[in-house]
């Protein structure tokens, strides 16, 4: 019911207000790989890393167990950054790249493994894995939807689903320094629903928090 | 209706080539550098009030239009409410704007957002593309409409008769009805066919942008 007199009160209004805080990607960045770091460093210092860390790293699928998350990690955050922005394009077929190398992996697994398959990828440590990269996430994750809370993102659940997938990997890049499990049937599984689950959380967040 | 219709979006968009240099060259030689949105609107993000005050009165009236298109449904006593809640967008994110970016993009992408938002929230869902905001683009685009040769080349991309029509309508200005008439056919068959090759000529000046 506003007439196009108060239209020109609130301009003179919004002329003499204070210039908002601008959304930095750095003061993201930084904040969030810092706290990840912290949590990754502390757990470490509490559960250690993985013994026969070096001896291990040797083989593919150890290096594919931190990389692939890794590069799932770098991929997120930047289209998280893309889709922060009014008028940025968000495409999504990057993600899938890590996605399917850990699918191949898998399956590749799969079809050469001579054991029962369940109990692989069963593991042993499924649980400590999932509570781990959820736990480690939470305070990055909260921290990122906080400061983009200052960005313009027209998809807000997506900028959210992103920033929570780029969370979940990042931290379980780091966990899978610890964890021993080297199976890809194991890792592409559990860490695969860990950073799904981080990922809803990151929409639902999005949801709630990222409209403007 | 103006000529510039659903071609002239494209005109704002960052990757246009060489023609977004003559475009802003051709505005800014009438308009004062003072007016032109990026000069305002980095001297309000400086912290120049008076900078930002013109800024919103300069694209006032451009908002206006696109929510009176869009808000059939609504009273239009509330028209004015949702564009003060664009306006006040546009102050609380004004820092997401880059200052190496043209303005135009960032602003019909930031004030989409907050109609459909506006009307989805006083109960109607409306779908806006982002067309409709370079339809009723200020009045100093529409006196530089794309160039008849860029018309013409795709006019020339569509069917003969299809063309015919948007060129009596949207060129000339004419009815559908008149225009039907002149390639025999009725104003609801001249209509339909007219929309069809609108969305067939936005689809190709958007493939030709890329």
């Amino acid at each position: 019911m506003s007439d196009p007199q108060s239209t020109d009160d609130l301009i003179r209004h919004l002329a003499q207000a204070p210039v908002p805080a601008r959304f930095s990607p750095a003061v993201l960045l930084g904040g969030m790989v810092g706290l990840a770091v912290a949590g990754l460093v502390l757990y470490s210092a509490e559960f250690g890393l993985r013994s026969d860390l070096v001896t291990a790293w040797a083989h593919l699928p150890v290096q594919a167990k931190t990389v692939l998350p890794g590069l799932l990690s770098v991929i997120a955050v930047w289209l998280t950054l893309g889709s922060a922005r009014p008028e940025g394009r968000v495409v999504l077929w990057p993600v899938f790249v890590p996605v399917t190398l850990a699918i191949a992996m898998a399956a590749y697994r799969m079809a050469t493994a001579e054991g029962p398959l369940l109990s692989e990828a069963a593991g042993s440590t499924a649980l400590a894995c999932l509570g781990s990269i959820g736990m480690l996430s939470a305070l990055p994750l909260a921290l990122g939807v906080f400061l983009l809370r200052r960005a313009a993102p027209t998809r807000p659940v997506l900028t959210g689903a992103l920033l929570g997938v780029a969370t979940g990997a990042g931290v379980a890049a780091g966990y899978a320094l610890h964890c021993t499990e080297d199976s890809p049937l194991f890792f592409v599984s559990w860490y695969g629903l860990a950073i799904a689950l981080t990922g809803s959380i990151g929409a639902w967040l999005g949801h709630r928090f990222l409209r403007w | 209706m103006t000529a510039a219709f659903a071609l002239s979006p494209r005109r704002d968009c960052a990757e246009l080539p060489a023609s977004v240099t003559v475009l802003s060259a051709r505005v800014e030689g009438r308009v004062p550098q003072d007016e032109v949105w990026e000069v305002l609107l980095a001297r309000a993000n400086d912290g120049d009030g008076a900078a930002f005050a013109r800024f919103l009165q300069a694209v006032t009236p451009t908002l206006r239009t696109v929510i009176r298109r869009r808000g059939d449904a609504l009273p239009p006593d509330q028209h004015e409410d949702i564009l003060q809640e664009v306006l006040l967008a546009i102050h609380l994110k004004r820092k997401t704007w880059r200052r190496d970016a043209p303005v135009r993009p960032w602003l019909y992408a930031l004030a989409r957002y907050k109609v459909v938002d506006a009307f989805r929230r006083r109960g109607t869902s409306v779908t806006l593309p982002i067309e409709e905001f370079a339809e009723v683009l200020p009045e100093e685009s529409s006196v530089v409409p794309l160039s008849g040769r860029d018309t013409e080349m795709m006019l020339g991309m569509i069917d003969a008769r299809s063309a015919m029509l948007v060129r009596a309508v949207a060129l000339d200005g004419k009815t559908a009805e008149e225009a039907g008439e002149t390639v025999g056919m009725t104003a609801g068959a001249a209509r339909v066919a007219l929309h069809r090759a609108m969305r067939r000529l936005s689809g190709l000046a958007e493939r030709m942008m890329k």
